[in-house]
């Protein structure tokens, strides 16, 4: 039995005016039917990671490795048309603000009939039908009336909630979640994740959940990456991430503010350059 | 310090206009660090700008140090109180190297001494003179923030209003910056108001907050309250469950509060 | 971060340092690497090439013309291309075509500068004041813009020559007068974008008046997207100089200004394609160097550049 997804030695590099920059160095890591967190600060290379499993990175920026396998089959190597069949239909991709990624021209309700149309050859009434009860699944009240707004009539939780319905219509196997909760407020984060595990739990999927939220992402996953400067400084069960090892870890830990905390200066990371070679 | 009474915002004029804050009273003592939390449109943004000056449609009365203000704002005003807004990139100017942008307020208010002012404003937020004649997409978003405050300290205020000033950071930058800051008002004996979503950072950085809700002020209490979890009002309650992070149960039990 | 190499000898390591010493060093490091971006397009080049090669010519004309413009000889009267003494043939008055283009390169170099100074200022003016002083202001100044819009440049131009004599300076005014109007419409947008800025916020919060923020934060944002559009909108001036005196109405006979040299080619262009062609060919080249030159431009200046 293969794995949902392996990721071998993956490097994402950029050619720029002073040389090549590698975003990713040489990452790997394996997911099954779980919920995995990778966690890194601005620069970590956790976003580009998640784009370039589904390959959404355009040249000039190069995408390599040994080898990234959906269920045991190459999706790296395999040409554009075919990686066009799993995008959506095998891996999705939820991503930061529902604004930037819905069309704003078009209904909400047309774009995720839209996307259930591309990958099945559903007519159009059926695929209707099919928007309302997923409309209805992801908890928002009176579809029908929220089938015929616009992106910008809606607000951020429930844009993101549109978002999980469009991208989750087509029923992949894994989901992609590139930092989904991050533009709303923290009741609304936390409802929204809530109906993520609710779905990925009822339809057996997997989670890549990318966040800079280290006690988010550690209280709502399984196991944890930890992301730096393009590599994985450590990977552990959320529950054991107060007995993380690494000193990035621990000093992202200990920078961040506690409400049971005190007034005293918070610690401040000191980063080792080690880690960058490591 | 500050002294607001019955605040009310309006946006937009006549069928469109929206209420963003209504009835808001409270008051910073001298030296005080007063937070103000609340989720989007909760108006806590608002309230700050209108004390700034920066938003004129209000009602009510703001006092500043004793000054009774109108809409219009004097020039003393701008040397008693400074803003940090909550983009580093945003509310620089793309164009201005780091000199510039320190060196205008100076000339605005004809001060003396703008070179070794100058250097000093950069040595107290933790620049070095390397920075000096950067442009802003050179710097990294806690230099920019740093930046950010040197400008607010530069025409020596007695009381900074803070947007959000951490937000946008990274969590390892958000460190330094909040330590910065509590440095600075220890220095400087400066008065701070503090608007912030993350209940954990406004604990850290104000002894007291008060905490809004859809523009109006729900509660106020001092940060021992809040961390003994001892809020009163479920709306503050449900705020504090929510920023522990992910507890399935108690989301289950979360309600919408107007 | 890892970066394969820096540069790290002379003068082009002081350019691209990251903690310039003074203003004048950032300026021209700044500059510096706008112009590295702006020679990575061969066609923005071979655009800016052209027009280096204008400048050259109609700055040393008097020494690198065969021919005195004006010198008639009229047994050697439309001599083809190629013939001896005549590069470029000559025209019905036995003048060499190429000494006139080359003179003509001043004139149209000169039409360009003018209504390159008048128009995009007059719009920069008129249009950051619109836009951030609002109001009736706002209301009044961009009437009084689409006023000018209206006017059809030619009827315009006409007008001009019938109250003040034809010649180039009236061209040019009535060429100014109804270009500057785009102008202030870019300068409009922008200075609404921008005005609701933190950075313009924080500087008002600061005690700035409305004048310091137009001229000190608002131009120089503008001034990018201007500066492209002019230099997009050249080809179209060069044209529309052209247009006037191929009607008579801007540059007269005998000045060797492309247009005119076009009109008077007309009679000539079944047998004698050349005496028209020449200039015509003229004015393509050179409208053609602006436009790369304007898309390299705009791709080095687009606003969204803003981040490293």
């Amino acid at each position: 039995m293969s794995n949902l997804l392996d990721v071998e030695n993956l490097r994402v590099k950029f050619p720029t005016r002073s040389g090549v920059f590698e975003a990713v160095r040489g990452i790997s890591f394996s997911l099954n039917q779980e919920r995995l967190g990778i966690v890194g600060e601005s620069g970590s290379g956790k976003t580009l990671t998640g784009r370039a499993i589904l390959r959404l990175i355009k040249r000039p920026g190069v995408v390599e490795a040994d080898r990234i396998d959906l269920d045991g089959k190459d999706i790296l190597r395999i040409p554009e048309e075919e990686m066009q069949a799993v995008r959506g239909k095998r891996i999705s991709m939820i991503m930061q603000d529902p604004q930037y990624s819905l069309n704003p021209v078009m209904t909400v309700g047309s774009q995720i009939a839209e996307a259930y149309r591309v990958h099945s050859k559903a007519s159009k009434p059926e695929a209707r039908d099919r928007t309302l009860d997923m409309l209805e699944t992801v908890r928002i009240r009176e579809p029908e009336k929220v089938y015929h707004l616009y992106p910008h009539e809606v607000s951020g939780g429930m844009g993101q909630r549109i978002m999980i319905a469009m991208m989750l219509i087509p029923e992949p196997d894994l989901l992609i979640a590139d930092e989904p909760t991050s533009a709303l407020d923290v009741t609304v984060q936390l409802q929204v994740l809530a109906l993520i595990d609710d779905m990925v739990r009822e339809r057996g999927m997997g989670l890549i959940l990318i966040s800079h939220d280290l006690n988010l992402v550690a209280s709502f996953c399984d196991r944890v990456l930890v992301m730096y400067g393009g590599r994985i400084m450590e990977t552990l069960d959320a529950k054991d991430l107060h007995n993380a090892q690494h000193p990035y870890t621990r000093g992202l830990l200990d920078c961040l503010p506690r409400l049971d905390g005190s007034h005293g200066e918070l610690q401040v990371l000191k980063r080792d350059p080690a880690w960058l070679e490591a | 310090m500050i002294r607001v009474e019955n605040l009310n915002v309006t946006f937009g004029d006549g069928e469109n206009s929206v209420q963003a804050v209504r009835n808001a009273s409270f008051t910073v003592a001298e030296g005080e660090s007063f937070g103000l939390v609340g989720e989007s449109g909760s108006g806590k943004s608002t309230v700050l700008k209108a004390i700034a000056g920066l938003h004129s449609h209000w009602t009510g009365s703001i006092e500043v140090d004793g000054m009774a203000l109108k809409q219009k704002r004097p020039r003393a005003f701008r040397k008693l109180l400074q803003m940090v807004f909550q983009d580093p990139f945003g509310s620089l100017h793309p164009r201005h190297t780091v000199d510039a942008t320190l060196k205008e307020p100076l000339a605005i208010h004809r001060f003396d001494n703008p070179e070794q002012r100058i250097l000093k404003a950069l040595d107290d937020v933790g620049l070095g003179p390397e920075f000096r004649f950067r442009y802003p997409h050179q710097l990294s978003g806690g230099q920019r923030q740093r930046l950010a405050i040197a400008r607010a300290l530069i025409l020596e205020p007695r009381v900074v209003l803070l947007d959000e000033p951490t937000s946008a950071l990274d969590v390892s930058v958000q460190a330094e910056i909040l330590n910065l800051l509590v440095r600075l008002r220890k220095e400087q004996g400066l008065t701070y108001v503090m608007v912030s979503h993350n209940l954990a950072v406004v604990a850290h950085l104000c002894e007291r907050i008060a905490v809004m809700n859809r523009g109006v002020f729900i509660e106020e209490m001092t940060d021992e309250q809040l961390r003994s979890s001892t809020p009163s009002h479920g709306y503050t309650r449900q705020l504090l469950v929510a920023s522990k992070g992910y507890d399935r149960k108690a989301i289950d039990r979360f309600v919408e509060f107007t | 971060m890892s970066i394969s190499d820096t540069p790290n000898q002379g003068w082009r390591a002081w350019l691209l340092t990251d903690t310039p010493s003074s203003r004048r060093h950032a300026r021209l490091s700044a500059l510096y690497r706008g112009w590295l971006s702006f020679s990575e397009n061969p066609m923005t080049m071979i655009g800016l090439g052209i027009l280096l090669v204008l400048i050259f010519v109609a700055a040393l004309v008097p020494w690198l013309a065969p021919h005195d413009p004006f010198a008639q000889d009229l047994a050697a009267r439309l001599q083809p291309p190629g013939s001896e003494n005549y590069l470029l043939g000559s025209d019905g008055l036995g003048r060499d075509i190429l000494s006139r283009l080359m003179y003509g390169s001043r004139i149209t170099l000169y039409i360009v500068t003018l209504v390159t100074i008048i128009a995009p200022i007059a719009g920069l003016l008129v249009g950051t004041v619109a836009g951030y002083a609002g109001g009736w202001a706002d209301v009044v100044l961009m009437r009084l813009t689409d006023i000018f819009l209206a006017f059809p440049r030619l009827v315009l131009a006409l007008a001009f020559v019938a109250a003040l004599g034809a010649g180039i300076e009236n061209a040019v005014l009535a060429i100014s007068l109804t270009a500057w109007p785009p102008y202030a419409r870019i300068a409009r947008a922008e200075t609404l974008t921008i005005r609701n800025s933190d950075f313009i916020h924080a500087v008002r919060l600061q005690g700035a008046g409305p004048m310091r923020i137009i001229v000190k934060h608002i131009w120089p944002l503008c001034v990018s997207s201007l500066v492209v559009r002019v230099t997009l909108d050249m080809a179209g001036i060069i044209l529309a100089a052209a247009g006037l005196g191929f009607l008579g109405l801007g540059a007269q006979p005998p000045s060797p200004e492309w247009g005119a040299m076009i009109s008077e080619g007309r009679t000539y262009i079944l047998d004698h394609w050349w005496v028209a062609t020449m200039p015509g060919l003229a004015i393509f080249i050179v409208s053609l160097a602006f436009n790369l030159l304007g898309d390299g431009l705009r791709d080095v200046l687009d606003p969204k550049e803003g981040s490293n």
